[in-house]
């Protein structure tokens, strides 16, 4: 067969043909996997505290401490934690777990209809909080370093304005603080759920909580999907075509998709929190964020603050996370931009060497 | 009109004419019968409007009576048997007639009341449905727009570059499209009638949701099972409790949990907030 093709007509088949052999090897493998094939947050932990549907976990070390004090993390609502150990080799848990740090994850569990009345306020001052007063005890330590993902974020925020005492150092990776700041960058592709929520009538968001007991997690993946229609029309077609190449990648494509499969409902009444008070009112960067009738004074955080955030986030745009910097009281805070998007921060082959390791130096360093 | 409504519609018509004409003989339209002469006397003018009062009420119902025979009202079986003696008669042959079933849905207390509710909360159904599906269309309308603007945008970019295009594979060909179909769906996606459009599909999807949810609930009432609502208003108020519970658990040193007993001994106490504080109130 040539090298160069020059007639049209030669191209289109041989077009045809690649295009051919490639289904065929992808059907061969899809055949051959089964889903036990496709498993994720896989990294060896066990069961240290549960209540109601949180669990909290301990990851077993694998190599020796070299941080003192455990890190709790924490991620939000809209997604699972297991985010943080998608794969072997794309895992923050893992990275971190490499480089001797002790870590904890707290599972907020899937939440359902009789989950509907929970609030930020249960999620904060209870569960969090009572994962967090578990492992100061666990440890016999006054405080400990908490490391807030997305919402999760928000949450970490929250807590760490009410109950400083017990944050030691506080992390945060793409959470949102500004929520009006997405179009700050002027990129069209960013920050599409802000436009979306102001969008909506506080009416609409009661009615459709109402309706719903809880905000659909189905619902929350497709406002996500129509941030990106050209990887949401493709990803069924060109998108898995391009993983028959190697079955290494189509199985981090498979992986993904169970994670994004996995998309839990919103407990309701937290929800309208998040879309209304947060996402709509902006509350709490301007400080008016209200838990059971205390104020989230940002402020009053003074611990140290690690800030991460991804400098491609559609979903958190960077402006809206870095307006952390000027709203904390903290005399000691740091950011950390990296490549890539939303989710690639913690699967992109990219930041894998970069996200444990800034955290865990930048931990050091306050230990 | 069917010959056998008309024909009925014009003998109740006949039969209400007859029936009025023994007490006003003068009635007009009636050829070669007398009428009274205008302004004899006050009694007189009386009468005379009361005439004309009973003339247009016989007129409206025959009107009426037409107007149901073609079936915008009750239909011409529905007045036959409105009128016919038999569906007055309790234990009649045919069953009790409508005004029996009316009284009985009264005397069988919720479970009729409800159903006959019913008719009423299904027609809001439908006319929400018809909503949602008017929403959905228009919302429609707004993604097609954009996906014609995107093939035109396709189009006119393959046009611009015929030396490029010659070179296309059915791969770049793609990547091309998917770019340009991404850029300007984003483009959309932002515009207020995009925002708009999907704020109204939401919203009238949540609509009609609770209008079913509310006739589902009509029907738990009436086989008394707890309804959606019951359940919710009753999942709330365990977790109001369980709120008050935890506060007293943690404000009860001998009653504290293990980890609020640590945060006892270790962390000043935690900050006090309202047990029953429902989100934004």
């Amino acid at each position: 067969m040539p090298a160069t093709r020059t007639s049209p007509a030669a191209q289109a088949v041989a077009e045809l043909d690649d295009l051919n052999l490639k289904l065929a090897r992808g059907q061969r493998m899809l055949r051959r996997l089964k889903d036990e094939d496709v498993q994720i947050a896989t990294a060896d932990k066990e069961v240290v505290f549960r209540e109601d549907k949180t669990t909290l976990y301990r990851y077993k070390s694998t190599a020796k401490r070299t941080i003192g004090v455990p890190v709790l993390v924490a991620y939000g609502q809209i997604g699972r934690y297991t985010m943080t150990d998608l794969q072997e080799d794309r895992s923050m848990l893992r990275n971190l777990l490499a480089l001797g740090v002790d870590i904890y994850a707290v599972d907020w569990g899937s939440p359902t209809r009789g989950d509907r009345w929970l609030t930020f306020e249960d999620y904060v001052d209870v569960y969090l909080a009572d994962c967090i007063e578990h492992i100061c005890r666990a440890h016999d330590l006054p405080a400990i370093n908490l490391l807030g993902i997305c919402e999760g974020g928000v949450f970490s925020l929250c807590y760490a304005a009410l109950y400083p005492e017990r944050i030691k150092n506080l992390i945060l990776t793409i959470t949102p603080v500004d929520f009006h700041q997405d179009q700050a960058e002027g990129r069209l592709n960013h920050g599409f759920v802000n436009l979306w929520t102001r969008g909506l009538g506080d009416d609409d968001i009661e009615r459709l909580i109402e309706a719903n007991g809880n905000l659909p997690g189905e619902l929350m993946s497709y406002v996500f999907s129509q941030m990106t229609p050209g990887a949401t029309m493709s990803k069924y077609n060109v998108g898995l075509l391009d993983t028959f190449d190697d079955e290494k990648r189509l199985l981090n494509f498979l992986r993904m998709e169970k994670w994004l499969a996995d998309r839990p409902h919103h407990p309701g009444e937290a929800a309208k929190q998040l879309l209304i008070n947060l996402y709509k009112n902006n509350e709490l960067v301007r400080g008016e964020f209200q838990l059971g009738g205390r104020k989230v004074n940002l402020k009053d955080i003074k611990v140290p603050v690690l800030n991460v955030f991804a400098k491609d986030d559609h979903v958190i745009p960077p402006k809206t996370t870095q307006a952390l910097r000027r709203a904390v009281g903290s005399n000691d805070y740091t950011e950390i931009g990296l490549d890539g998007g939303h989710v690639g921060v913690f699967v992109g082959g990219k930041s894998q060497g970069v996200l444990g390791k800034g955290i865990a130096d930048w931990l050091k360093k306050r230990d | 009109m069917n010959e056998t409504s008309k024909s009925l519609a014009e003998n109740w018509a006949a039969g209400q004419q007859a029936m009025w004409k023994p007490f006003f003989p003068w009635t007009a339209g009636q050829s070669g019968e007398p009428k009274p002469a205008a302004n004899s006397n006050p009694l007189e003018e009386q009468f005379n409007e009361l005439r004309d009062t009973w003339q247009a009420s016989v007129a409206k119902w025959t009107d009426f009576a037409k107007e149901a025979t073609q079936g915008e009202l009750p239909s011409a079986d529905k007045l036959r048997e409105m009128f016919a003696p038999a569906a007055w008669a309790h234990g009649a042959a045919s069953g009790p007639g409508v005004f029996d079933a009316a009284l009985q849905r009264v005397l069988e207390g919720p479970r009729y009341a409800v159903l006959w509710d019913l008719d009423r909360q299904l027609l809001e159904l439908q006319k929400l449905t018809l909503q949602r599906d008017k929403a959905v269309a228009a919302y429609q309308a707004v993604v097609q727009k954009a996906w014609n603007a995107a093939f035109q945008r396709f189009a006119k970019a393959l046009g611009s570059d015929q030396q490029t295009s010659a070179k296309l594979t059915w791969r770049s060909l793609t990547d091309k499209w998917l770019a340009v179909a991404n850029d300007t769906l984003i483009e959309v996606h932002r515009s207020e009638k995009f925002i708009e459009a999907q704020r109204h599909m939401l919203r009238a999807a949540s609509d009609r949701h609770l209008q079913e949810r509310k006739i589902a609930e009509a029907w738990c009432e009436a086989g008394h099972i707890p309804t959606r609502s019951e359940i919710d208003e009753l999942q709330r108020h365990v977790v109001e409790l369980r709120r008050e519970v935890r506060l007293l658990r943690r404000a009860t040193p001998t009653g504290a949990t293990p980890a609020a007993a640590a945060g006892a001994r270790k962390a000043p106490a935690r900050r006090p907030r309202t047990a029953s504080k429902r989100a934004r109130t």
